[in-house]
């Protein structure tokens, strides 16, 4: 850019912000120049008296103030790898690699800096295990259990009779306990899902707070 | 609370840095200095809420507009939602001090 297009006093203001800001990191120095040099030359014409020019360099506030809200969340607490894996493992990886999968999806919630405990104990708790515990505990022993059985008939042996029979070593199973079977199944899926989502939103809400 | 200012400004349609600014700060009691914005803005865009891009200007340098992404739309939904059940249970306490 231009910067004799600027008036004398925003040059110089602009020569101080370079300074304040070196210990920004490139891009971001880079950005804030940017910005701050295009406000300059906008708000204040080349030629604006010299009262004009110190009012629009008073709103803008001081070089050191800018630069250190450019500095705050430096280290920032930003989703990187470990936090866009740790959700989708603490809701399958129990699920691909039982137990273990799951395990490092706690160990990557919990070495994170931008959940707060609260949403670290949710992560964890609800439900130990993600959509594992669903899958274990329901659907698998309802694949492989069989029961064996069957009816015919066979004689009595006191009465030489022939009589009807059937039997089944299958539990037999009350209304009521089949329908908390099924609300908990729907718990145990819908709950860790809903604790995925909740993860990734407070994730995106400390980088925006970073 | 001004970041949440920021995109409530740009539901209406992209604007670029000077425009945003000049607007938070001639609300009285929002913004201590102009130029802290700035690294504000730069924040949103990094957290993926706003996007930028340059544009020419018809006057004077290009400008860099900024405008809402969809999970930008979404955060700012849901600052709606808990802003207004925050607000009310403020005002919840303020009338029972004045009350009692």
């Amino acid at each position: 850019m231009n910067d004799s297009s600027l008036h004398p006093l925003a040059q110089d203001y602009l020569k101080r912000l370079k300074k304040a800001a070196a210990s920004l990191p490139r891009a971001r120095r880079k950005e804030l120049i940017e910005e701050i040099e295009a406000h300059l030359s906008e708000a204040l014409p080349a030629a604006a008296g010299e009262t004009e020019a110190l009012n629009v360099l008073e709103r803008l506030g001081k070089p050191a103030e800018i630069v250190a809200e450019a500095s705050t969340g430096q280290a920032p607490a930003r989703a990187g790898v470990n936090e866009r894996l740790a959700i989708p493992l603490l809701l399958i990886g129990g699920v691909i690699v039982p137990v273990l999968g799951w395990f490092v999806g706690v160990v990557l919630l919990w070495s994170s800096r931008i959940w707060t405990l609260r949403d670290k104990l949710i992560g964890t708790l609800v439900v130990p295990g993600g959509l594992a515990a669903a899958v274990f505990l329901f659907l698998v022993p309802a694949g492989t259990r069989t029961c064996s059985g069957g009816s015919g008939t066979r004689r009595n042996p006191a009465t030489g009779k022939l009589v009807r029979f059937s039997e089944s070593n299958c539990p037999s199973y009350s209304t009521l306990h089949v329908t908390l079977v099924i609300i908990a199944a729907i718990l145990l899926v819908m709950l860790p899902i809903l604790t995925s989502i909740y993860l990734s939103r407070r994730a995106t809400r400390a980088e925006i707070a970073a | 609370m001004i970041e949440y200012c920021v995109l409530a400004l740009l539901q209406g349609g992209e604007r670029y840095g000077f425009e945003l600014v000049r607007t938070l700060s001639e609300v009285p009691g929002m913004v201590t200095s102009e130029g802290t914005l700035y690294p504000l803005l730069s924040r949103l865009r990094r957290a993926g809420v706003v996007e930028t891009s340059w544009r020419e200007s018809p006057s004077g340098p290009p400008r860099r507009y900024y405008r809402l992404t969809s999970s930008g739309r979404a955060v700012l939904e849901a600052f709606s939602g808990e802003w207004a059940s925050f607000r009310d249970a403020v005002d919840h306490f303020l009338n029972q001090e004045k009350a009692a």
